[in-house]
């Protein structure tokens, strides 16, 4: 189709796509955000399974058994120094707080 | 016009006449997602495509060899102490649990152009988004009469895990006592920085229980020790006593295999038992040819948000290929994580959505100093907006105190963790 009967049909379309764009942008946003908690959850998977779920008895501390707060809580001691490690404070302490909470939310088992 | 490309314009006439949402919604079911290479970027790119799209993005994994031999924990098969296959994983849990259609071949060109893919057997795919992580290349040619050394099989690399792995253990365990091995390091940056004093350890413990007259020899093109310095010379002194003879600022230029000597640029010929030399490296050869590789000619610059390159729209390349941030590794887990950023960011664009401002990247690598005691070095790099490049955290990251058999579990740990997020 040439170009200049496809231009009406884009313009329309746009403003189509417009007031669809208001009505699904907080849905999408929503998704979006989940996507990147997603993501960022899955920067501890290297070493702690993709989900949170170790492969077992393979010499990693599994974390799967925790719940979001007890992992939570564990995350934020890695980060004040309150509880030692070898690996852990060390990576702790390259996250915020706030990402350390979606890490928490997204890897914590859920009952 | 094929079927599917014929069903890939319909539906986009659809979503324009429909609106932004429908099109976008399209377009990551829709879209054509070709990963080439299946090493830890390019697997782990496969894979978290398929997870972050919750199933629904298409991929295709193009890989030519049919299982994935892992680069890290191969110097223990140059020492003897662990065999190729405790190392080496399946492709096929990435066609059975995740879907990706895998074909095992190589690529002989990228044409960007016409966004389209042709296979060392003809065959010829046509992508919306590629994901090249080719790894790197070995620039041969960077030391006289290396191409050939290592033709007649006399100088191996074995900076690939594989074939030539097993090989240079063979050599090692032919040397005679009293011998030397020679180990050299090309400037950086390169693949795997800790990895070539954590070979040296690795040979040195084969030989201080087989042959402990023998010597190594390391010549670093570098000013010293790149990676886990303090930790390795310590280990050195303690553990391999009069065994490892350090050499910085010695580059390596040239070797003749017949009389096993390497030339220098600035000191004096080196005679050796076994020759490993490690040449300059670059991009992965297909980065290169398809003109990626617009960093010096050797890496690629990649906009970190996406890890699409900045030569050719996209085409996302991860892994050892890219021109890294400041203090960003080449190494296995950073490729990993370089996957699953850009794997989010191609889900979030072929979704219509902002792509994730503020990624967040890890790295971990674990050297083994013995066959049981192991160092670490560890860091967390955040995406800095304003100077659009990952940047570490001031006050994390760090390394070892010193070696320890604990970290030597969560070594192997780490390894069966990355091997099952990578590829299972």
């Amino acid at each position: 189709m040439p170009m200049q009967y496809l231009k009406p049909i884009f313009m329309a379309s746009a403003l189509i796509g417009l007031s669809q764009w208001s009505i699904t942008a907080s849905a999408q946003n929503a998704d979006a955000t989940k996507l990147y908690n997603r993501s960022l959850a899955a920067t501890c998977a290297n070493c702690h399974g993709t989900n949170g779920i170790g492969v077992p008895e393979a010499g990693m501390p599994l974390i799967n058994g925790y719940n979001s707060e007890q992992l939570l809580a564990s995350l934020r001691a890695y980060k004040s120094g309150a509880r030692e490690g070898t690996i852990m404070p060390q990576l702790a302490k390259g996250y915020t707080d706030e990402q350390l909470q979606t890490i928490a939310n997204q890897l914590g088992k859920k009952q | 016009m094929d079927r599917r490309h014929f069903l890939g314009q319909s539906a986009a006439g659809l979503g324009l006449l429909a609106g932004f949402s429908t099109q976008a919604r399209a377009s990551l079911q829709k879209a054509e997602i070709v990963v080439v290479g299946g090493g830890y970027g390019g697997a782990t790119a496969a894979k978290y495509l398929r997870l972050l799209s919750n199933n629904t993005a298409r991929v295709t994994l193009i890989e030519p060899n049919a299982s994935f031999i892992s680069c890290p924990m191969s110097n223990l098969v140059v020492g003897g102490s662990r065999t190729l296959s405790e190392l080496t994983s399946p492709y096929d849990n990435l066609s059975k649990r995740h879907g990706i259609k895998i074909i095992q071949d190589s690529v002989a060109s990228i044409e960007a152009d016409q966004k389209t893919v042709k296979l060392a057997s003809g065959k010829t795919l046509r992508y919306d988004k590629l994901v090249v992580s080719p790894g790197i290349s070995m620039l041969m040619n960077s030391v006289e009469g290396l191409v050939q050394a290592n033709k007649d099989g006399i100088t191996l690399q074995a900076w690939k895990a594989g074939a030539e792995t097993v090989a240079l253990h063979k050599q090692v365990a032919s040397m005679p006592d009293g011998g030397t091995f020679v180990l050299s390091i090309p400037e950086a940056p390169y693949r795997c920085p800790p990895g070539p004093y954590e070979r040296a350890c690795q040979v040195a413990n084969y030989l201080k229980q087989h042959k402990s007259k023998s010597k190594v020899i390391i010549l670093d093109a570098n000013q010293d020790v790149t990676s886990k310095g303090g930790l390795f010379k310590k280990v050195w002194a303690e553990q391999y006593p009069g065994m490892i003879d350090y050499r910085p600022k010695h580059n390596v230029v040239g070797v003749d295999a017949k009389t096993k000597t390497v030339k220098l640029e600035v000191q004096d010929d080196v005679k050796g038992d076994v020759l490993n030399i490690l040449p300059a490296m670059s991009a992965g050869e297909i980065a290169v040819k398809t003109g990626l590789a617009n960093s010096n000619g050797r890496w690629v610059n990649v906009n970190y948000l996406n890890f699409e390159s900045t030569a050719r729209k996209d085409i996302h390349v991860l892994g050892d290929s890219i021109q890294v941030a400041p203090l960003m590794p080449k190494s296995g887990h950073m490729a990993n994580q370089h996957a699953k950023v850009a794997a989010a960011a191609i889900v979030a664009e072929l979704s219509g959505w902002e792509i994730n401002p503020a990624p967040v990247l890890t790295n971990t690598c674990y050297s083994f100093v013995n066959t049981r005691d192991v160092v670490h070095v560890a860091s967390v790099h955040q995406y800095n907006a304003a100077e659009k490049t990952f940047k570490t955290v001031p006050g994390s990251g760090g390394l070892s105190p010193e070696a320890s058999a604990l970290e030597g579990v969560y070594a192997w740990g780490w390894a069966r963790n990355i091997w099952a997020d990578s590829l299972g």
